[in-house]
């Protein structure tokens, strides 16, 4: 099921068509992050048809990842307040007209958790247990980073290469986004973790 | 899925696949093994290894029993059990080796 493309300025009128084409009943609204393909953050929005429940449709447009904005859909679901509220949020874009205020989040947090360039900053000090392979322990050679440099080790997700985020050469400047979410996808990859990161 | 109370480690089933561990959102299971050649083999068989649990932790002050580990786990090592995780005086006792994992009620 592919999501129809709207242009951003006619949000509010193509979720209002789909409304009165009787599909009222809001099932949700997302966003995704689109950081390495495109400078964007896709907002997705989901409504049914109550007697027709096999027909769905799904509406879905961009708006840039910095100072994004989007006309709310509150005035005509009022359900979605909610679900804008989180997508601001959690994502960093606006609802103009919208709920400003937080839902979930403390007011005094700063950042957009769910971006894909939101890194777990705190974990880069600490082991993760995953990154053993197995019939590996913590004493054995291989965990202590004895093994062939070219070896793929595993990375935890959400993680930075400390050589992109947090070790990086104060010269090159800060990683751009798209890098700081590449390298914190997590998996198998050939990268020797950091000295910084064993204790 | 009904009864979410601690989980049990079964595990003759435990093939030190790591799986549980890389995706613990919680980071709180870690795993010791080591490769041992496979004893008994017939004559003429090209040697191979096994890999044998040496260690298996679950930090309850880390979990929050979200069953991810019990979802992934390719060889049905991990299970749902009714009763819950005691309390503890202190975190460090949190700390479940595979005594406790294996525990009361064998699946």
């Amino acid at each position: 099921m592919t999501a129809a493309a709207v242009a951003a300025d006619t949000w509010r009128e193509a979720v209002g068509a789909a409304l009165a084409e009787g599909f009222t009943f809001f099932e949700w609204l997302g966003v995704v992050d689109e950081v390495g393909r495109a400078d964007v953050l896709r907002v997705v929005v989901v409504l049914r048809h109550l007697e027709r429940p096999a027909e769905i449709r799904r509406l879905s447009t961009e708006v840039p990842r910095d100072g994004g904005s989007l006309d709310s859909l509150r005035d005509l679901v009022a359900g979605a307040a909610w679900h804008e509220r989180e997508a601001a949020e959690m994502f960093g874009l606006t609802f103009a007209g919208g709920d400003a205020r937080r839902l979930l989040l403390a007011s005094e947090f700063e950042g957009a958790p769910l971006r894909k360039d939101a890194v777990l900053g705190a974990r880069t000090a600490l082991a993760w247990p995953g990154a053993k392979e197995p019939g590996e322990s913590a004493a054995s050679p291989a965990a202590r980073g004895a093994q062939a440099p070219s070896r793929r080790r595993m990375v935890p997700p959400g993680v930075p290469d400390p050589a992109v985020w947090g070790d990086r050469d104060p010269e090159a400047g800060p990683a751009s986004p798209d890098e700081v979410a590449e390298s914190a996808v997590g998996g198998r990859v050939r990268r020797r973790l950091g000295a910084g990161r064993r204790g | 899925m009904s009864d979410h109370g601690t989980i049990a480690l079964i595990e003759p089933a435990c093939t030190s696949c790591m799986v549980c561990a890389r995706e613990c959102p919680a980071w709180c299971i870690t795993i010791d093994s080591h490769t041992e050649p496979i004893p008994d083999l017939p004559p003429g068989a090209r040697e191979r290894t096994r890999n044998v649990l040496d260690r298996f932790e679950i930090d309850w002050s880390l979990c929050m029993y979200c069953g991810i580990c019990v979802e992934e786990c390719p060889f049905d090592a991990l299970a749902w059990e009714p009763q819950h995780t005691a309390a503890a005086p202190s975190a460090v006792l949190l700390r479940h080796g595979m005594d406790e994992l294996t525990g009361p009620s064998p699946a």
